[in-house]
């Protein structure tokens, strides 16, 4: 097709001068040689992911020692130590709800675990009159 | 003496990168194409120094602006070296080459079309008004005539005239580079031959 008489051959275009010899260097610069240093990286770039997690392990360790140090969770120390145990077993009787625990007792055939049945009754007595409650109640219930 | 000894230097260094160009010039893609299994490096260099240029013109006559064919023919090889592990050694270097190249210049033309007010349609009257134009391109009257006719195929037609009338590309080569058969090839060539001659006689 070169011979076609109707259509001019040759090219037009033109490069500035030395082109082709600055392209080449500038994609061989930009592929192998660039590849090269990525290839070969430093001790501070091997040991950057490690140095980072160390880093953040360390901020942590220092934030929470600094925060324990500064804002002590005072108010839990000072009021279990300031409760008495009479104020302790106070508490706790009434947030049990005696009622349930006595019809529960009043039932007869209910089944008992086996550390259950070692309770005298006399230690479930002394018990609850250590702890304030009715002896009358105790006795209607018995 | 000084300067003789500098100039001599240079004149050495620019004489030894030529016959390091016409060395890998004279390569065959099968020698390259061993090269790259040991030496991936070596055999890229040879790839760019021996297809540079005839990819940067291939790329050039569908881009048209010096501008964008180096832009595309950068990308090309950065392709071609992100890629080269992968090439497969049976597959001809060449047409896999021009594929890449050919790609990249479509990709930038269509980046073109969408993002700039330049049209490329009228090259006489582009040339005519832009620095581009009077810079690099020295064509006659006619080489202006056949680059506007060229311009008026359609996109696969180009390519196609392109690659058998300037690259003297087979139709065999070209349908790998272009994954189109033979036979559609040929009809495509055809058609864009007429129309050029049909659009420079004026018929």
């Amino acid at each position: 097709m070169k011979n076609n008489d109707k259509i001019p051959a040759g090219n037009p275009f033109k490069v500035p001068g030395n082109y082709f010899e600055a392209v080449t260097r500038k994609i061989i610069s930009s592929t192998v040689e660039n590849q090269r240093e990525i290839k070969k990286p430093g001790f501070y770039l091997k040991m950057r992911p490690f140095l980072a997690v160390a880093a953040s392990v360390a901020v942590l360790a220092i934030l929470s020692y600094t925060g324990i140090k500064l804002f002590p969770p005072r108010n839990v120390s000072l009021s279990l130590s300031g409760i008495s145990v009479e104020e302790y077993s106070e508490t706790l009787l009434n947030d049990i709800d005696l009622l349930t625990l006595e019809e529960i007792a009043a039932l007869p055939g209910l089944p008992q675990d086996q550390e259950n049945q070692f309770v005298d009754k006399k230690d479930i007595i002394e018990y609850l009159m250590l702890e304030n409650i009715d002896i009358n109640e105790i006795h209607d219930q018995l | 003496m000084i300067i003789e000894i500098s100039l001599n230097l240079y004149t050495f260094y620019q004489s030894k990168d030529k016959i390091s160009t016409a060395l890998s010039d004279q390569r065959s893609d099968s020698d390259i194409q061993k090269l790259l299994e040991t030496n991936i490096d070596q055999g890229f260099r040879l790839v760019v120094e021996k297809y540079s240029t005839r990819l940067y013109w291939h790329i050039r006559r569908l881009v048209i602006l010096h501008e964008d064919a180096d832009d595309a023919l950068q990308n090309t090889f950065i392709n071609v070296w992100r890629n080269i592990s992968n090439f497969r050694r049976e597959s001809s270097l060449y047409t896999w080459l021009y594929a890449i190249a050919t790609n990249e210049a479509l990709a930038l033309i269509n980046k073109r079309t969408r993002n700039s007010a330049v049209s490329l349609d009228d090259l006489g009257s582009w040339f005519a008004n832009s620095t581009e134009g009077s810079t690099w391109f020295d064509g006659d009257e006619a080489q202006l005539k056949l680059q506007n006719a060229i311009l008026k195929l359609p996109e696969k037609q180009r390519i196609v005239f392109n690659l058998r009338y300037f690259d003297e590309m087979t139709y065999e080569e070209m349908s790998i580079v272009l994954n189109t058969s033979v036979g559609a090839l040929k009809a495509s060539y055809h058609h864009a031959v007429k129309k050029i001659e049909n659009i420079l006689t004026g018929i």
